[in-house]
């Protein structure tokens, strides 16, 4: 996948500029509203159930000041990317024990037919490894400035 | 709290979704260090849905890869069929498990 591809699978109504969540919970229950509010996810205890096993299984908090939160889930009807920022930052028990300030969830279908959920995952965790990324996220002023950061341009 | 027959199915499936997948989300640079602890929690939750439903869900997910199906456009994901409308309003509800007339599988109201 290329990482212009990226910018596919976010979306304006998708992204959240800054946070009101202080935990981990409401951090994965704000970002899910998101999908509810916009009519792309209609039972929201199932998809919050999916998430909540999938940090059982091991924080998505991977360090630096990220989080990709993400699953597979039947209520899902596509390969989505909600995007949501924390200035103050929000404990979400990751792998550096850093707070989290960048908030990426990844929801797909149990299939999806093009297979892009696992390459996308990948990019993603690609394009967030580089530090002047980071940065520039937690400062692009819209969501305009969001896309052409991914797109990089 | 999912309390529902038909959540809990769906909760299920996307569990099995999960486990069946985490080697591959590990090689992308994720932990997964509960993966036995995540085991458990799937029998847990197995046992809470009713031993009918349980075993068509096994019956299904047997026969096709997987045995909930979802619905959009009033049309069954899994087979094609058009399904009745006076099923949507039922389906949308969550607390009634129907099943496809054309394939068998359980289904989920997408939208
Ligand atoms: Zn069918």
């Amino acid at each position: 996948m290329e990482r212009g591809e990226l910018a596919l699978y976010f979306h304006d109504e998708l992204f959240l500029p800054e946070m009101k969540a202080t935990n981990k919970e409401e951090a994965l229950e704000e970002l899910v509203d998101l999908f509810v509010k916009n009519h792309i996810i209609r039972n929201k205890e199932i998809v919050l159930e999916m998430l909540r096993k999938r940090e059982a299984l091991g924080s998505t908090g991977i360090g630096k000041g990220v989080a990709i939160p993400h699953g597979r889930t039947l209520a899902a009807p596509d390969v989505m990317i909600a995007f949501g920022r924390s200035t103050a930052g929000i404990e979400y028990d990751s792998m550096d024990g850093q707070p989290v300030h960048l908030f990426f969830m990844v929801l797909a279908p149990p299939h999806d037919r093009s297979n892009k959920y696992l390459p996308l995952l990948g990019k993603l965790v690609e394009f967030i490894s580089e530090d002047q990324v980071r940065q520039q996220l937690l400062e692009a002023k819209d969501f305009q400035e969001v896309i052409d950061l991914i797109v990089g341009e | 709290m999912l309390s529902k027959q038909l959540e809990l199915l769906v909760a299920l499936q996307d569990l099995d979704c999960m486990l069946k997948e985490v080697e591959e989300v590990k090689a992308l640079g994720f932990e997964a260090p509960g993966k036995e602890d995540l085991e458990k929690a799937r029998e847990e939750l197995a046992k809470k849905i009713e031993p009918r439903l349980l075993s068509t869900y096994n019956r299904l997910r047997k026969h096709y890869k997987r045995a909930i199906a979802p619905v959009k456009d009033n049309k069954c994901l899994g087979c094609f069929m058009q399904l009745p409308t006076s099923l949507s309003v039922r389906g949308r509800r969550d607390d009634e498990v129907i099943t496809c007339q054309g394939c068998g599988r359980i289904l989920y109201w997408l939208d």
